[in-house]
């Protein structure tokens, strides 16, 4: 399931991260790598920028970089 | 004495500013890193027989570096000399602060690691294992609290320490697999003469695996290129087939991620506590009241910066006329007594001016940075800013705009992607400065009526950020064409600022803006006043002279004085000069005076007013003189004052706004992009607005 599927508040393991560079290396840098844990945290009224949680870091990005990653409950 | 010389990295909001601002009797320095308008902050202290020197370096996510602070720590790491790494982890967000560890670990040099904030993970009631953490990563761990001094002197110990046993015993290493390919190639390296260290050979290997572009660059003139070309590319298929990845960079990502994770998983007790930060979050970027808080917020910080900003502005402004007219006494008269007193007092004089702006301004931002709501400011806007091909961030130096360019421009920093820095900045201008009002509000008493004046001074602003707002657009998909624009932005947790290093922060803030910005401005304001004095007309002078003794009464002196004024800044270079290019202002109706004063607004918008009141011989005016409006009337019809409103709005700014822009950007072709385009923008509007009202019979 894709982040922009989940619900506020719902988690899950990171399977699997679609991006071109530099934007991958970027949300590595980040912690957001295969098999660590993600919650989404919050949305904005017209879901364009999302708040997840990985390991601790709360990150924001937008849809598109959200779309791109993909999660396990 | 034995030298050390240290540098400290880190990734970003890790608090390695006070862990430098913590260490007993240092000694700091602030500068530039060479060529980059990157802050580069250095310590000196002594300790027994030692001198340490502790560079500072901007915070990094990653070696895959992306913003410019980023490309000149990597930078420094790779072609710099220095002694020992000092590498500083959030304690609270270990894991991912490990992952920027382990590359720095690629470099096999003498390194420790602070775990920062270590007191806030402990209130959480979670907990870090130094000496297993050491043992498991082989370099000294020092756990410690920058806010309660807690262990930073230990760093200093520690650094000595490591410096004298030279070597790294780091102990880690990546998958069998992969250790194979990068031992294999690093053998070939080592056959260049030029190669005689296997740790960098190490190193460098690991970079060029994970595509490093600068790396290639310096391998690339080796003799052994080729061979080690073919090799790599060898490598990188067998890794990806091994792996069944993408690229070695993702196999590297998930290896360290790996590593990191296990690492934590043994020396780390998770806190359990809900956070303070999820708290406030609930309020602060709450779907529908986020925005209105967020906008209470930057209109009192607007509200500060100009309402109490013009207190000492008004001060400074006193001080320095009195102190010029004071020197213009004691000083024997003649040309050196104009130049100083007219010419560099001033000049000074202007840079001090925007001193208390800029810090009122930079002490809220850094407010905002520190405590971490910056970065929630850009979530709850970058929807609306994304769709104008700008970002969240950029918010914040465009209002800033509506007070005075010279610090919106450098609230931009607070951008830290190269592209959504440049965009902002170029639009910057479109924000009508508060400098700009008098001009506006002279034009509409002429030619408005008082009951619509309101409305027509509210549409020159809405209308200012709007063209701003579609520029940004067109520069967007113009200039930076199919470009990705990523939007990945840590939101740090809340955190209590610290008043050091916010006092430390804007006084490297003043220091900068007077060194670099300063000097330009200086310069630009003595020229402007040296092209308006100079030359002086010996002849016309002595005839008004005389004129002025015989005159028969005050009136007839003042207006006589008035006159002689208007004939001398028509003599001068500035008046040549508007004279000169008065046919490029003629399709807009403009006279050779309403061409002067347009150029000398680019001394100061507010300028435009008192160069219009001597050129129409009114004397000492301001924008409410009714002399000064009927004059207007007379001279000046509808039309051409519209094209000239629209010229005020979108022509480039003042010259300290400039030098600013200047000073903030290095490359010559934006400097010059920036210098051309609005006055062509702004000639294009004003000819068409001019030429639709002729149309419609104005």
């Amino acid at each position: 399931m894709k982040v922009t599927q989940m619900k506020i508040g719902q988690s899950g393991i990171i399977k699997k991260i679609t991006a071109p560079e530099p934007i991958k290396s970027r949300l590595f840098a980040m912690g957001i790598a295969k098999n660590n844990r993600l919650k989404l945290l919050d949305h904005t009224l017209k879901k364009q920028t999302w708040e997840i949680e990985v390991e601790g870091t709360r990150i924001a990005l937008r849809k598109e970089e959200a779309e791109g990653i993909e999660v396990e409950q | 004495m034995k030298q050390i010389r240290a540098v400290m990295v880190g990734q970003p909001n890790v608090g390695k500013s006070s862990i430098i601002n913590a260490i007993s009797g240092a000694r700091l320095h602030v500068g530039n890193f060479a060529g980059v308008t990157v802050e580069k902050k250095e310590v000196t202290l002594q300790k027994g027989e030692y001198d340490i020197d502790i560079v500072d370096l901007p915070g990094i996510y990653s070696l895959k570096a992306y913003t410019p602070e980023e490309h000149v720590t990597k930078r420094y790491l790779i072609q710099e000399e220095y002694d020992v790494i000092i590498n500083v982890v959030d304690a609270n967000i270990l894991q991912r602060n490990l992952i920027l560890t382990l590359q720095l670990l690629d470099f096999r040099r003498p390194m420790i690691l602070v775990v920062n904030m270590v007191d806030e993970l402990e209130e959480k009631g979670g907990k870090i294992d130094a000496n297993m953490l050491s043992t498991l990563l082989g370099i000294p761990v020092i756990l410690t609290s920058a806010k309660e001094k807690r262990g930073v002197d230990e760093v200093v110990d520690k650094l000595i320490e490591v410096y004298e046993q030279k070597v790294c015993e780091c102990k880690l290493y990546y998958n069998e697999k992969i250790e194979d390919e990068i031992e294999q190639l690093s053998q070939i390296l080592l056959q260049s003469p030029h190669f005689s260290d296997p740790n960098l050979a190490r190193f460098y290997v690991i970079r060029l695996l994970e595509n490093d572009e600068e790396i290639y660059k310096i391998v690339h003139d080796l003799p052994i290129f080729l061979e080690l070309h073919e090799a790599l590319g060898e490598s990188i298929k067998r890794l990806k087939l091994e792996f069944d990845a993408d690229s070695v960079s993702d196999i590297f990502a998930d290896e360290r991620n790996a590593i990191a994770r296990s690492i934590v998983m043994q020396v780390m007790i998770q806190p359990q506590k809900e956070t303070l930060t999820d708290k406030i979050d609930k309020i602060l970027i709450h779907p529908i009241f986020g925005l209105p808080i967020f906008l209470f917020f930057m209109w009192t910080l607007f509200q500060i910066t100009f309402e109490v900003g013009s207190i000492p502005m008004d001060y400074i402004d006193e001080t320095v006329s009195n102190f010029a007219a004071w020197l213009k006494t004691i000083l024997p008269a003649g040309d050196l007594n104009s130049v100083i007193t007219d010419g560099v007092v001033p000049a000074v004089g202007a840079v001090i001016m925007f001193l208390p702006n800029i810090l009122i301004l930079f002490l809220g931002i850094n407010l905002l940075e520190q405590t971490g709501y910056m970065a929630r400011a850009a979530f709850l806007l970058d929807g609306f800013m994304k769709k104008f091909g700008l970002q969240g961030k950029a918010f914040i130096p465009l209002v800033s705009g509506f007070g005075c360019t010279v610090p919106a421009y450098m609230a931009a920093r607070t951008l830290k992607n190269p592209k959504d820095r440049l965009i902002t900045m170029l639009i910057l201008g479109f924000m009508n400065c508060s400098a700009r009002l008098p001009v506006y509000v002279l034009f509409i008493a002429a030619f408005f009526p008082t009951t619509s004046a309101g409305n027509v001074l509210f549409t020159i602003y809405v209308g200012g950020a709007i063209l701003g707002l579609i520029v940004a657009k067109i520069l967007r998909t113009i200039l930076f064409k199919g470009e990705p624009e990523p939007f990945v932005m840590e939101m740090p947790p809340y955190r209590f600022p610290s008043i050091k290093v916010l006092a430390m922060e804007l006084w490297i803030k003043a220091k900068l803006f007077i060194k670099k910005a300063g000097t330009f401005i200086a310069g630009a304001a003595m020229i402007i006043w040296f092209l308006s004095s100079y030359p002086v007309n010996e002849q016309l002078q002595s005839q008004y002279e005389q004129k002025i003794v015989q005159a028969h009464s005050e009136a007839q002196k003042v207006l006589l004085q008035n006159e002689l004024a208007a004939r001398n800044l028509e003599y001068s270079y500035l008046g040549q000069i508007g004279k000169t290019i008065e046919p490029i202002f003629a399709p807009l109706g403009f006279d050779w005076r309403l061409s002067v004063a347009t150029i000398s607004g680019l001394a100061a918008k507010e300028v435009v007013v008192s160069t219009l009141a001597t050129l129409y011989a009114v004397g000492e005016a301001d924008e409410r003189s009714d002399t000064l409006i009927s004059k207007l009337r007379e001279n000046i019809d509808f039309k051409t004052a519209i094209a000239l409103i629209i010229i005020i709005m979108i022509y480039s700014p003042c010259v300290a706004a400039m030098s600013t822009f200047y000073a903030e950007v290095p490359q010559w072709a934006w400097r010059a992009f920036y210098t051309i385009y609005p006055n062509v923008l702004a000639w294009l509007v004003a000819f068409g607005a001019y030429h639709l009202l002729k149309i419609l019979g104005y």
